[in-house]
């Protein structure tokens, strides 16, 4: 048999190096050696992470080969692939897939081969894996001392009643505990299987099914059937052409969301509500102007706040202001602005569809809030755009199929279904998905470490149908785009016409109130005339030009101003002069009628003036001026990105390089620990901070900072671990100190899971409640939640230790070790 | 992306351009399902409505065929989300079915039990259906059946009515087509045919048991009518806007079909005659008296096998809550329209039914059924002393002032001495305006003063020729027949209504003698409301295909010269 850390040792470098791809948490920090290596994989976090990742089939073989290990305490067991095969139920067609995901389980090292022929292995879970996946894997009951004997089943449930059957039947496939009821049939038959030993009594109100009962009638297998993938050629299939339009006409319009957003706030922002975020009035209000669905203008508005396009103002009463970051994305071709939304959209933690559910204190929680960020929230993103790349071209599931699909590939880890739903709904509003499909453009966001942008805008771009620069002008005031308008005429109609209705087309009506618009603009009638015309494939119609002309005669005929103050008289005489005045200058003083003047300085200063200076000579000063009134746009400083996707990959170096090169360090290690166990006989033993601080206690005072991270210093500390202590209690030196043993905490709790796994006893040194180290050889039970349980077995008594006084793990049986180990070099990883 | 000539865009607009090849084609494939907006020069514009939808359920599309016909004629990718509610949309009527059951009476059943199980748990159906059958039927009140019907249709599920008809008291109407009845002023008989549209929408109704036919004001409506009673041959009660209307629909039916005078009754506020043909008025129907309406018996007077609604766009809602009681009888809706200013389309298409037949104005002109038309606005600037006036009345009387500008007259003058000779009508709304009016341009004038018989006396003189211009009031608007009007002039109409436009506009495209081109002008206020409620009135006939010009009115003689 060989242990988990054998195994590991015994592993080349390419499936090394396929391990710490696929369990990449295993390499950081790297790792100083194999054992620690081990250790760190048996941990329980990793191997939650590990299980996390793994799909439908695999989990299904490793919980397999746990259920059926779970009667045994032979370190030497093991199951074979083909038992597996059988477990499940698979029938011959679906053996290989079975065989495939043991192997893939193996290569993950969530079981390992633990003896038999290299070519069939006796495989055992890893240490901790039947921990994590819970007491009643597979739906069958943990082993019990009086479980009726296997053998005896066949017969006890031939004599079962027949009422009771129904009882086992819905037992059988898990969970094994059921209530009992409190009268009726089903409680009689209840009492009767429990009396003839089918069921057994939990507690007052539940029976369990015994794990011998429950594997008689599940004919041995742990499983009803084998896990399969669901079929991606169930999915709805979209006309590729038709996805790529979707996906384009979706992009604009979401551009256009953002701009027509920061065009509403640049001229009217809305206040920050005292706690942050937007209140839901004025999300209401924006959603309106925009002509959208809350849900939908709060997600707008979260990835303004995302791109830091919009932020908080600062000021003594903030507003949400558009940012200078805005002006930049603004000035961006239609592509290159949304490739920007996508990426903000895909790698920003924020989730825009909590805007208006309620927190725990019942507060609603607003867009641009404090509380919107998820972190798994990027990671869904990518799986269900993933999941969709996968599906294969066209294909649009719903979000009940997506979460099937989430399901199967990584079961332990399944998304709710309204996050998924969210995910669908929020790519579609962006044109990341077009008619429920992933374009061609979507794509780029499947890899998490390149920068997506120039991949989203390419697509974009070629997704997007030709621009067309005809207008089709009708008597109606209508006009007509027949397809996206250039991005001249898309200027010429946002200044001069309102949108009706967009989609393939674009229409447009003109009112006297767009035209207006236009003039006031600066546009004169001939200009707006001649630039219709120019575009107009079948001419102005007569009504049109008439309206234009119409608006331009109308236009300016009133005409206002800005003053502060005025000078009014009956009499003309009295002003004659007085806004001429040199004197009066800083007055700003302005004519507007033989009796009327207006003036740029506030009233108290235009009255003290005139006191000061009484009346004065006449003269003409120009003015009357046309403003054209420009609204006040506001911005503020951009504060600094959310997102930087301005750096390329995170990493410098691929991640299977850097697997490789760990790999080859990790080997080093090895060769000169058995360098090392050759000369000195003793294995590294390196030690924890439990010893350290029991070292430090001790009278002679030695110095002993350690550097973690460095393997010379952590061989430096081993080495005085093994230095006797003078006044070290006698049970430190009663024991043997055998090699292969660790100080190093995540090795020695390795190491512990490793045995409670194999159930082979080990050498423990624990720092007791005064500070000494006792060692105590013990049969370890359970590592779990900062918590050994062991069995001492010279005494016979279940104890528990706390991880952290464990000072050192040492394998009972291991060489003799109880001399100091020479320190040796290990190259730093 | 084909080159197809339709657009289909995310609200349900369909673009068609109408200069495209297979424009024709395609007009025709969306027609049924697809509602006519605004049909200008280059691009018309179709609305997908449930309504629409549902109406071409009812006449026999499904939704492949929909979804089949914007694939096929449609240029760019259809939006997805549009076809799946297309599909969804009509696969929800006829879910529910009114039929009769041999034992229980009405019943409502349903294809989908869980449909049913929906709209009975709604507050809406409360009271309306009775004791359960089964999963999938209900008995139904009989006498709820319209409200049920209208109940249903708001709840998104409309139901096709299969319950039938009763066949009502018998009574021999036959067309009269051989003109025996029609003399000529010779002496000599008539024969005539009805036309191929007329045919084809009796037809329709007829097949479809209960519906609207919807004809531009000009294509011979009243004859749809008479050709569906001579399909029904009972007893029919008829409901017409007003007693004018009631004469004509009464010599029309003398003349185009087997009926005698004797045979026809009028139910007006003057006469109240029941006979197997009874023409009323909606205004004696909703006439009421302490709390309730007198005249309602009518209804019940006869076993009507058949009731036609004249003008059904503007039948008023009281009218609505009685037909709901009818609905065991063949009903036949007539308009020009299907836009109700009210939006009570969906009440006229539970208690009526649905759209049976549809042709478009300008499918009809060019057939040479109606007259071509040539719409111009003539704008008139206010002098100096008006708008001041203008500028400070209360805002009530805004639109007065403006309507009644007395420049008006000066215009009115030279366009009539411009048309001097043909036919004219000047339209208005203000009595003393058009008595002015009448006096300047030295022509009579019909108001709702004016009696019955006066009214039929000035009538059958312009249409003999003898008097060559009339000024008439609202009166005119709704079902008087003016045939050879060729020039209109409108003065003031009432708030810019859209219905009241394709009135108007109706009263001058009855098919003329000689071909000529109909001259439509509507004299305007600048710078007033009276402009802003023109403007919306002329959108409507921009939209519906006629070209309209504005023209100034100081160049009015230059600039109506050449005709657009």
């Amino acid at each position: 048999m060989a242990t988990f850390s054998e195994h590991l040792r015994g592993r080349s470098d390419d499936e090394l190096v396929r391990l710490l791809l696929r369990r990449p948490d295993l390499a950081h920090p790297s790792p100083a050696t194999l054992a620690s290596l081990a250790a760190r994989a048996t941990s329980r976090p990793s191997l939650e992470r590990a299980l996390a990742g793994v799909d439908a089939a695999v989990l299904q073989a490793v919980e397999a080969v746990v259920a059926l290990l779970a009667g045994s305490t032979d370190p030497a067991d093991g199951v074979r692939a083909r038992d597996v095969v059988a477990a499940v139920g698979a029938s011959r067609a679906d053996g290989p897939a079975v065989r495939a995901a043991l192997a893939t389980a193996t290569d993950l090292a969530l079981v390992h081969p633990a003896g038999g022929r290299a070519s069939d292995p006796l495989l055992r879970p890893a240490p901790g894996v039947a921990e994590l996946l819970g007491p009643a894997t597979a739906g069958l009951a943990a082993p019990a001392p009086h479980d009726p004997d296997a053998a005896a089943v066949p017969g006890l449930l031939a004599q079962a009643p027949a009422a009771g059957r129904a009882v086992l039947d819905a037992l059988t496939w898990g969970p094994p505990v059921g209530v009992r009821p409190a009268s009726g049939p089903a409680a009689d038959a209840v009492t009767e299987l429990v009396r003839a030993g089918l069921l057994v009594r939990a507690d007052d109100r539940h029976v369990v099914l015994p794990r011998t009962v429950a594997l008689a009638l599940r004919d041995g297998r742990t499983h009803r059937a084998p896990a399969t993938p669901p079929a991606p050629e169930d999915l709805p299939r979209r006309d590729p052409a038709l996805v790529e339009a979707e996906h384009a006409s979706a992009a604009e319009r979401a551009v256009r969301l953002v701009a027509g957003l920061l065009r509403l706030w640049g001229q009217a922002p809305p206040v920050v509500l005292r706690a942050g975020g937007l209140g839901v009035r004025d999300l209401r209000r924006t959603a309106a102007a925009l002509e959208i669905t809350e849900a939908e203008a709060a997600f707008v508005v979260e990835l303004a706040g995302v791109g830091a396009l919009v932020r908080d103002d600062g000021e003594e009463s903030a507003h949400h202001v558009p940012t200078t970051a805005a002006d930049e994305w603004l000035a961006l071709d239609l592509p290159d602005r949304w490739a920007r939304l996508a990426a903000w959209w895909a790698a920003t933690p924020r989730w825009a569809a909590l805007v208006g559910t309620r927190d725990e204190r019942g507060g609603v929680r607003p867009a641009l809030g404090p509380e919107l960020g998820r972190p798994w929230a990027p990671r869904l993103r990518q799986a269900v755009l993933g999941l969709l790349a996968d599906a294969g071209p066209g294909a649009a599931p719903d979000a009940a199929a997506v979460r099937e699909a989430l399901a199967w590939r990584t079961p332990r880890s399944v998304p709710p279904a309204d996050a998924v739903a969210a995910v669908l709904r929020e790519a579609g509003w962006l044109g990341v998905l077009g008619a429920g499909a992933l374009p061609a453009a979507g794509r780029a966001l499947l890899d998490p470490d390149a920068d997506p942008r120039p991949a989203l805008a390419a697509g974009l771009g070629a997704a997007l149908p030709p621009a067309v620069d005809d207008l089709l002008l009708q008597a109606d005031l209508t006009g007509i785009v027949p397809g996206r308008p250039s991005q001249e005429l898309e200027a010429l109609l946002d200044a001069s016409a309102r949108v009706e209705s967009r989609g393939g087309a674009v229409t447009v009506r003109f009112t006297p109130e767009s035209v207006r618009d236009a003039l006031d603009a600066g546009a004169t009638a001939d200009d707006l005339l001649a630039d219709l015309a120019s575009h107009a494939r079948g001419g102005v119609p007569q009504p049109l030009e008439y309206l234009v002309r119409d608006a331009a005669r109308r236009h300016g005929r009133l005409r206002a101003g800005a003053a502060s103050s005025y000078v009014r008289t009956e009499d003309p005489a009295l002003l004659a002069g007085l806004a001429e005045d040199p004197r009066h200058a800083d007055l700003g003083l302005v004519r507007l009628a033989p009796t009327v003047l207006a003036a740029q300085a506030p009233l108290h200063e235009l009255l003290s003036a005139l006191r000061a200076h009484g009346l004065a000579p006449v003269a003409e000063t120009p003015d009357g001026q046309v403003l054209h009134a420009a609204p006040t746009v506001r911005r503020v400083a951009a504060a600094r990105p959310r997102f930087a996707p301005d750096e390329p990959g995170r990493g410098a170096q691929p991640p299977a390089e850097r697997a490789a090169a760990l790999v080859g360090v990790l080997r080093r290690a090895e060769e000169a620990r058995a360098a090392g166990g050759s000369t000195g006989g003793a294995g590294a033993v390196v030690r924890p901070a439990a010893a350290e601080a029991a070292g430090a206690a001790r009278a002679d005072g030695t110095p002993t900072l350690r550097d973690r991270a460095s393997g010379v210093a952590a061989a430096t500390a081993a080495a005085r671990a093994g230095r006797p202590g003078t006044g070290s209690p006698a049970g430190t030196r009663g024991g043997p100190r055998p090699s292969g043993g660790t100080a190093d905490p995540a090795e020695a709790l390795g190491l512990l899971r490793e045995a409670a796994a194999g159930h082979t006893e080990v050498w423990l040194d624990v720092v007791g409640s005064r500070g000494a180290l006792e060692r105590r050889r013990v049969l370890p039970v359970r590592v779990d939640g900062g918590r050994v349980r062991v069995v001492d077995t010279a005494r016979d008594a279940e104890i528990v230790v706390a991880a952290h006084r464990v000072a050192a793990v040492t394998p009972v049986g291991a060489p003799d070790a109880d001399e100091t180990p020479e320190p040796r070099e290990t190259d730093t990883a | 992306m084909t080159d197809g000539p339709l657009i289909v865009q995310s609200d349900k607009t369909l673009l068609l351009e109408v200069d495209h090849d297979q424009a024709e084609a395609c007009r025709r494939a969306i027609a049924p399902f697809a509602e006519l907006e605004r049909a200008p020069e280059h691009v018309h514009t179709y609305r997908l409505t449930p309504l629409g939808l549902w109406n071409a359920r009812a006449a026999g599309h499904d939704a492949e065929q929909v979804v089949d016909t914007l694939l096929e004629y449609s240029r760019y990718p259809v939006p997805h989300a549009l076809l799946v509610d297309v599909a969804e949309t009509m696969s929800r009527y006829g879910r529910l079915q009114l039929v009769a059951h041999p034992v229980h009476g009405l019943v409502l059943h349903a294809l989908d039990a869980a449909v049913l199980a929906e709209v009975l748990r709604s507050k809406r159906t409360a009271g309306l259906v009775g004791e359960r059958i089964d999963d999938t039927d209900v008995v139904v009140h009989a006498s709820e059946r319209g409200t049920l019907k209208q109940a249903l249709l708001k709840l998104g599920w409309p139901a096709e009515d299969l319950a039938g008809y009763v066949d009502g008291e018998a009574h021999p109407i036959d067309l009269d087509t051989s003109g025996e009845s029609n003399l000529g002023t010779d002496g000599a008989p008539r024969p005539w045919q009805l036309r191929p549209y007329q045919a084809e929408a009796a037809d329709g109704f007829w097949h479809g048991g209960s519906g609207v036919v919807v004809l531009p004001c000009g294509a011979g409506k009243t004859l749809v009518g008479a050709a569906a009673m001579a399909r029904s041959k009972t007893t029919t009660l008829i409901l017409v806007t007003n007693t004018v209307s009631a004469r004509q629909w009464r010599d029309e039916l003398i003349r185009r079909t087997s009926l005698t005078p004797d045979e026809i009754g009028e139910y007006s506020g003057s006469r109240k005659e029941i006979r197997p043909v009874t023409i009323a008025t909606y205004q004696v129907l909703t006439l009421k008296r302490k709390g309730i309406y007198p005249h309602l018996e009518l209804l019940d007077a006869r076993d009507w096998g058949l009731i036609v609604y004249d003008e059904v766009h503007l039948l008023p809602a009281p009218i609505f809550r009685m037909t709901a009681d009818l609905q065991a009888r063949r009903r036949l809706g007539l308009t020009a329209t299907l836009v109700r200013e009210d939006g009570r389309e969906d009440e006229v298409f539970s208690l009526i039914g649905p759209k049976r037949y549809d042709a478009p104005w300008k499918d009809i002109e060019a057939q040479g059924y109606i007259a071509p038309a040539d719409c111009v606005e003539v704008r008139l600037t206010l002098p100096e002393r008006d708008r001041m006036l203008y500028a400070t009345a209360e805002p009530e009387d805004k639109y007065r002032l403006a309507a009644s500008a007395p420049g008006k007259t000066e215009v009115v003058k030279r366009l009539v001495a411009k048309h001097r000779g043909e036919p004219l009508l000047v339209i208005g709304q203000y009595i003393d305006q058009l008595e002015e009016l009448a006096a300047d341009i030295d022509a009579p004038v019909i108001t709702g003063g004016t009696s019955v018989t006066e009214r039929q006396r000035l009538f059958d003189a312009f249409r003999a020729g003898e008097i060559s211009t009339l000024v008439v009031s609202k009166v005119a608007n709704f079902s008087i027949d003016l045939p050879e009007a060729s020039v209109a002039i409108q003065v003031s109409g009432s708030f810019g209504s859209r219905q009241e436009e394709a009135q108007r506009l109706g009263r001058l495209l009855r098919p003329k003698g000689d071909g000529r081109t109909a001259h439509f002008y509507a004299v305007v206020a600048r710078d007033t409301v009276d402009q802003d409620f023109a403007a919306h009135r002329q959108r409507f006939l921009a939209e519906q295909g006629y070209a309209y010009r504005i023209v100034d009115a100081e160049d009015l003689e230059q600039a109506t010269e050449e005709p657009a």
